[in-house]
């Protein structure tokens, strides 16, 4: 009888349907390959047509309106494409390296085509994206699959400069835990092996409870807690664990460096998560800006494949445990868990209302724990360490160690691994070394784009979710971005609109509305309280939530306020 | 769970949503893209509420013990408002002019035209289809369209496409709405809340006037839907499907939902007919009623009661099947009469009697959503009976196992974890295998067998030789596929089977529906609170009905025999006259008859036999032989224009009365029209001839004839019009006021002579007609989603746009071998006739078998089609026909 429940959703409460979904689970696969194939329809000929929609569907059993949707949702989908295909770097980072944004138009005039275009001969194309991860020494831009970074990217994008891809400076202010691999160099899937052989999912939950160790996408969860409820969840049926590989906060590029320099431990974690949750199947999405990040994940799995770590009864253990790569498509949305989990399924990547919960209605309806890469990355150390030594790091409650990503406008950008709790100020100084070039600081954007701003006297702040959030910012996923006083307060807050506007998925109203306001009148809907409130308080999810503080953030920084 | 909303106290289930409990309190909270018939899905953010300090989307919030609920708090109200207004701001003004859930949300909120723009977006717009039409720039992306597309009808032919702001509705390919996958089921249509969707064909009120809404049942299928038919100056506005409708909870079918032009057809018969020279003319009704009496007068007289056979009208209501056979019987003094169950249901009606003891399906439909595993037998549902089908569907997507028995891969079919494809004729050889694996592996309720089952033993004995090698040689169906069936239906702890005409229309139809039923007896699925039993759908709207009301040639009403003197005597002394007491003609050997001149005359009332009996030769011969044929009907049929007298009816849209559906639940049908011309209801038309026959029916009104039969039918007695508008449809058995009707028979025993489901043992035997070298293919007849039968109504329909001529289906590997494509035309011939047809090709057939429905008379499959009949109830063998396919 077991097997015959498998295919049965969970009771969840509000009742939720998503008969696409539920069409996947019956054939036992999340829809990806749809998405993929339109993406090779893409590559091939940069554009989409009906029968290359049609074809895909039947290539991955979904009705073709399921495509269709998702064809014109996601941004690498619907842009024709030229031969020579650029995405340009409109995240803030790049945003501020170039003064507000400058080295967009530059491009554009460089290629000779319009921002989100292709050339008439279809030579060209251009397409502005979010964040490529560069932060630490942009403006960037991919030429292809090819990086061009730096002041001079006009040049390097019309050959007239050398192309530089920059490795991401590395650095530890602490013994470090997540950077252990990247930094001592020290093998992976040695965790796992041990677990498997002695502990099993107990011994993974219990260290991983004892550690406190939270999500460190933004949201903060504990991860034990998720687990538990995922391995609670569903009877005897599937369930699934997927490692959020979306960064797409402009300003982070931490789960890059991880993905692309030590994929594997990445994959550990994975695996151990999915040992606790009884998942035997995990997915790493990772975004479509990030594809070297893709590929050495791609690898990884392989090179797990290949060792025995992955597969049917892992290491004797009567474990199975497999691991699936998937690659987004244009969407910073994507990064929220119910949009992820859309998205893996190839569908739009719409938000949707929780509960319930992923872990109650996941991937194909089943139990699913979402985790980020960094959150992941952790695990393996905090097993093979025991949770203790984890929860040592940091503060009671916020225990552990946080990836911050410093901008290029940093003396000593790069990726920092820090004790939580550690002041900003420190950070910004001692770690960061400052501005370069005598820059003046003038705002500090915390916690990627909704996460808010900071002023100069605001640097006492410990780096704390509980701190940052009642001073009207957030944790974020630990991005630090310095604004130095090149940037005009009205391009600023342009910026964040049009990316607001640009991104939001359009599911709700106060959110999809509101953002197109403010995208065609930025100061007017800045300071429309009424329209910032109803956002706020009557968005569907966090993005649309966090718009408006993240307005009256700027505004008070630039003291603009009311 | 205690909630308060309003500081109103409420007690609501658990599970129960925020939203919920502000309906419990009834507290007004205002919603956008919220429909029950959906899950919710919280993306309007208009139902906000405050609830424990924090604003919250009502519908997608559970409601938790202790929670204080405030619906009234004027800042949250002004929040609602907000987003209506931010919902409006890019739609044209012009939204307002019509009456939309907008409309009224935008008055209640206060919000005035100023706040929508003087114009639209320009988004463009989609009148491609004959009924749905598309207006991008009223579209407020609530998704309502595509939820009801997915998550009710199941077709997923919509999304939404874009991103963000430039979010708006489209179709699935992006191109034509006419080209999508939309089976206009019209769901998206009722349920968008803002006129972007609307429908085509709507009647525009005019001004001044209100629309009035009378609620009846659907006549079409057999599944009974209710409808909310909204008229104004006896012409339709529209037809809605009913939310509160029990059966199809706010859903249809382009039949139901749209189909509906043919009521005001030009051609409908607005005055009597009679055949003058040669030729049918217009004539009076006193003309008309004189000639029918004076016919059937003559002939009963001349040559006995029995030279006068009459065919019933399924379509009709019952209390006309109620009034036909009265009239059959007591004034003409004949038993015979049938109606058309006898070509599609009387094996069921046969089979389930004898498994079980009453004649219909054991249990009702909401118990599919229990389900956990459907098998479906010989049914094309979401074509045939597309609200169960769709629900069938639904079903399976929530998690549910499908096992499809059917030589077709159908819609359902392609989505089953197995699809036993057998070849036609070969049911009993597939069920029998099924029950041998149940008992081999002991995935049979013992217990259950041991307290209330008869024939076990001899079951076995049977059964053991149908092995799954030996079903996979006698009906193609892999073994190992037949085993997977059995695991699935075998280990579900609530499994329901359904079936449809794939199982009775056959040369052993009745041993079909036995050795099917014989699965959810052995299982014990049946009578029991874990089983959802054995369920025909039954074909048209009313034939369960017909049959209830003893329009049959052995049975009275409520099933009770001719042969029973008892019961005899009680209708005799009810009725006033002696009754006839050999058991009459059935359709068949009417036909029989009349060729071998015992039967004289024919009166046909509401069904075309001229197109839908099989082997249309030899039924023209039977009418021709006839001395006088009358034909009671809404159009020129083909069985009406080879009538003596034609007399015009009236369509379920202009009849007061009742039907039953395939689960028998007795549903109110209303008039929302009046007949035509001079059209009369049939139950006038029975009485008039009555009449001028001399006799009296009784039965003032429709009303009175259900009293009357519910008085005489024990099964019905609870029965009653009045009750049936106070309390909405009933379930029979219902055998007094205080019985609330038996949606799930025998719980309590089954209605057998001893009390106990009788399992059969029974062999499978061959067709009546196989394939041989002269006639190398297999003919299967059926219907297709758009039109209906005869074709009568639904081809004086926009239907007719998106279906507009009938083709065959061609496998890929015959249509290569004859080297045809998509429209050639192909002559198929079997050994009564030939038809000329174009091709379509598609694996939905197997090769070596082919596909037609009888919706047009100019592809009269018919034709084709054999005199063979079941051997139990004399169904005809329309599953099973040996043709040739040559190039045209």
């Amino acid at each position: 009888m077991g097997d015959l429940q498998s295919g049965t959703v969970a009771p969840v409460g509000i009742p939720h349907r998503s008969p696409v979904e539920e069409l996947q689970a019956r054939v036992g696969r999340p829809a990806h390959q749809a998405l993929d194939e339109i993406k090779s329809a893409v590559a091939r000929k940069g554009v989409v047509t009906a029968a290359d929609e049609a074809r895909a569907a039947l290539a991955a059993n979904v009705p073709v309106a399921a495509v269709h949707g998702a064809v014109s949702y996601y941004a690498d989908l619907h842009q024709r494409r030229g031969r020579r295909h650029v995405r340009v770097c409109t995240g803030t980072a790049c945003f501020v390296a170039s003064g507000g944004g400058r080295h967009i138009a530059q491009v554009a005039d460089e290629l000779a085509v319009e921002v989100g275009e292709r050339s008439a001969d279809g030579a060209v194309s251009l397409q502005p994206v979010h964040c490529l991860g560069y932060c630490f020494g942009g403006p960037a831009a991919l030429d292809g699959a090819e990086p061009r970074v730096g002041a001079d990217l006009a040049d390097q994008v019309a050959g007239r400069a050398a192309p530089r891809d920059p490795e991401i400076p590395v650095y530890a202010d602490t013994a470090p835990v997540v950077l252990r691999g990247i930094l001592d160099g020290g093998p992976s899937w040695q965790t796992w092996a041990a677990v498997l052989e002695r502990g099993g999912a107990q011994r993974v939950l219990h260290e991983v409870e004892v550690a406190g160790l939270r999500g460190r996408g933004g949201a903060g969860f504990p991860a034990a807690q998720k687990w538990a409820a995922v391995a609670r969840e569903g009877g005897g049926g599937r369930r699934f664990v997927v490692a959020n590989g979306d960064e797409g906060d402009p300003g982070s590029f931490a789960d890059r460096l991880l993905m692309e320099r030590d994929p594997s431990r990445v994959l550990e974690g994975l695996a151990l998560a999915g040992l606790a949750c009884g998942a035997g199947q995990g997915f790493v999405y990772v975004r479509s800006e990030y594809p070297r990040a893709f590929e050495s994940v791609q690898t990884a799995v392989a090179e797990a494949r290949e060792a025995g770590h992955l597969g049917r009864d892992v290491h004797g253990s009567g474990i199975d445990f497999e691991i699936e790569v998937a690659s987004g498509a244009g969407s910073y949305v994507a990064g929220e868990e119910t949009s992820l989990l859309r998205s893996l399924a190839g569908l739009r990547g719409t938000v949707r209302p929780r509960p319930p919960f992923p872990t109650q209605y996941g991937l194909l309806g089943r139990p699913t724990a979402v985790n980020n890469v960094e959150t992941l990355c952790a695990v393996p150390a905090i097993v093979s360490d025991g949770g203790q030594t984890y929860a040592r790091h940091g503060v009671t409650r916020e225990t552990g160690t946080l990836l911050v990503c410093l901008n290029e406008r940093f003396v000593r950008p790069g990726v920092y691994e820090v004790e939580l709790g550690t002041p900003l100020g420190e950070i910004v100084e001692r770690l960061g070394g400052g501005l370069r070039d005598g820059g003046a600081l003038r705002a500090l954007q915390v916690g990627g784009p909704l996460g808010g701003f900071l002023g100069p006297a605001d640097l006492d702040l410990p780096l704390l979710e509980s701190a940052l959030s009642r001073a009207g910012g957030a944790l974020g996923h630990g991005s630090l971005v310095a604004i130095d006083d090149r940037v005009q307060f009205s391009d600023l807050l342009r910026h964040f609109w049009e990316f607001a506007a640009k991104e939001t998925c359009g599911a709700c109203t106060p959110c999809r509305e509101g953002t197109r306001r403010g995208a065609a009148h930025p100061a007017e809907a800045s300071q429309d309280e009424s329209l910032l409130h109803v956002m706020g308080v009557a968005s569907l999810c966090a993005f649309g939530r966090a718009i408006p503080r993240t307005v009256r953030s700027l505004l008070f920084t630039y003291g603009r306020e009311g | 769970m205690k909630v308060t909303v309003d500081g109103r106290p409420v007690d609501v289930p658990a599970g129960a949503s925020v939203l919920d409990a502000t309906r419990a309190a009834e507290a007004t909270v205002t919603t956008l893209c919220h429909d029950d018939r959906l899950a919710p899905a919280g993306t309007c953010r208009v139902c906000l509420v405050r609830v424990d300090g924090g604003v919250v989307a009502a519908c997608v919030t559970p409601a938790t013990e202790g929670m204080a609920v405030q619906t009234d708090d004027e800042e949250t109200v002004d929040d609602a408002r907000r987003v209506v207004e931010l919902t409006v701001e890019r739609l044209p003004r012009a939204a307002l002019d019509r009456s939309s859930e907008l409309a009224d949300v935008c008055a209640r909120l206060s919000i005035p035209p100023a706040s929508f723009a003087d114009v639209g977006r320009g988004l463009g717009s989609d009148s491609s289809h004959p009924y749905i039409e598309l207006d991008r720039d009223l579209c407020i992306a609530c998704g309502r369209c595509v939820r009801m597309c997915d998550e009710v009808q199941g077709t997923f032919a919509l999304t939404l496409v874009g991103r963000g702001a430039d979010t708006v509705v489209d179709t699935g390919t992006g191109g034509a709405w006419l080209e999508s996958a939309c089976v206009a089921c019209g769901g998206c249509v009722d349920s968008c809340p803002t006129g972007a969707l609307s429908e085509a064909q709507a009647t525009i009120i005019p001004a001044g006037q209100a629309a009035v809404t009378t609620q009846t049942t659907c006549g079409y299928c057999g599944v009974g839907c209710t409808l909310d038919v909204h008229t104004v100056d006896d012409q339709i506005v529209s037809i809605r499907p009913a939310l509160d409708g029990k059966v199809n909870r706010g859903h249809a079918c382009v039949k139901g939902r749209f189909a509906h032009g043919f009521v005001r057809s030009p051609d409908r018969l607005t005055a009597p007919l009679v055949r003058r020279n040669g030729r049918l003319e217009r004539a009076t009704w006193d003309e008309a009623l004189a000639l029918v009496a004076g016919g059937l007068t003559r002939i009963r007289d001349t040559y006995g009661p029995d030279a006068i056979a009459a065919i019933s009208s399924a379509r009709s209501t019952n209390e006309e099947n109620y009034l036909f056979q009265k009239l059959m019987r007591t004034i003409i003094g004949t038993n015979n009469i049938d109606n058309c169950s006898r070509v599609c249901h009387a094996p069921s009606a046969a089979g389930l009697t004898a498994a079980f003891g009453l004649s219909g399906g054991t249990n009702p439909a909401d118990d599919l959503d229990v389900a956990d595993c459907i098998l479906l037998a010989g049914s094309n549902a979401t074509e045939a009976h597309p609200v169960v089908g769709a629900r069938i569907k639904q079903r399976v997507l929530q998690g549910a196992r499908l096992v499809v028995v059917d030589p077709r891969r159908t819609e359902l079919a392609r989505l089953a974890d197995v699809h036993l494809r057998g070849t036609p004729g070969s049911n009993v050889a597939v069920f029998n295998g099924i029950a041998a694996l149940l008992i081999d592996e002991g995935r049979i309720d013992d217990e259950f067998i041991a307290r209330r089952v008869d024939g076990f033993d001899s079951l076995r004995n049977l059964v053991s030789e149908y092995t799954p090698d030996r079903v996979e040689e006698l009906s193609g169906v892999p073994a190992a596929s037949l085993r997977e069936a059995a695991r699935l239906y075998g280990t579900a702890a609530r499994p329901s089977i359904i079936y449809g005409l794939g199982v009775t229309e056959h040369a052993h139809g009745t041993d079909g529906v036995r050795t099917l039923s014989n699965l959810a007896i052995l299982r014990g699925a049946v009578g029991t609170p874990h089983g959802g039993g054995v369920n025909p759908l039954r074909g048209q709207n009313n034939v369960q009905g017909a049959s209830d009301m003893g329009a049959l040639p052995a049975l009275l009403p409520a099933y009770q025999k001719v042969s029973d003197a008892a019961v005899l005597e009680r209708f005799a002394a009810a009725w006033g006259v002696p009754l006839p007491d050999r058991p009459g003609l059935r359709i068949p050997d009417m036909f029989n008859a009349a060729l071998a001149g015992r039967v004289k005359a024919l009166y046909v009332f509401g069904e075309d036999i001229l197109q839908t009996d099989p082997d249309t030769n030899h039924v023209r011969a039977a009418v021709d032989a006839c001395e006088f044929v009358v034909s009671q009907e809404i159009f020129l049929s083909e069985t009406a224009a080879a009538a003596d007298v034609v007399l015009p009816g009236a369509s379920f849209l202009e009849k007061d009365g009742t039907f039953v559906n395939f689960d028998r639940r007795f549903q109110r049908v209303r008039p929302a029209l009046g007949p035509p011309g001079q059209a009369r209801t049939d139950f006038d038309v029975i009485h008039a001839v009555a009449d001028a026959m001399g006799g009296d029916l009784g039965c003032a009104s429709a009303a009175d004839a259900m009293d009357e039969c519910a008085h005489l039918a024990p099964l019905f007695g609870g029965i009653s019009h009045r009750r049936l508008d106070l309390e909405g449809p009933v379930h029979w058995p219902c055998r007094d006021a205080d019985d609330p009707g038996e949606g799930r028979l025998y719980e309590h025993g089954f209605a057998t002579v001893n009390g106990r489901a009788q399992l059969a043992a029974r062999p499978w035997l061959p067709p009546g007609e196989q394939p041989d070298a002269q006639y190398p293919y297999t003919l299967v007849t059926g219907r297709r989603l758009t039109h209906y039968n005869a074709g009568t109504m639904t081809r004086r329909t926009a239907n007719l746009v998106l279906a507009p001529s009938e083709h065959v289906d061609v496998s890929p590997d015959d249509a290569a071998r004859f080297g045809v494509g998509d429209g050639d035309r192909v002559e198929i011939a079997s050994r009564r006739g030939t038809v000329r047809v174009a091709v379509r090709v598609t694996d939905d057939v197997a090769p070596g078998e082919l596909f037609m429905a009888f919706h047009f008379p100019d592809v009269a499959a018919n034709l084709l089609t054999s005199d063979g009949v079941d051997e139990v109830t004399s169904c005809p063998e329309y599953k099973v026909t040996a043709v040739r396919m040559s190039r045209a």
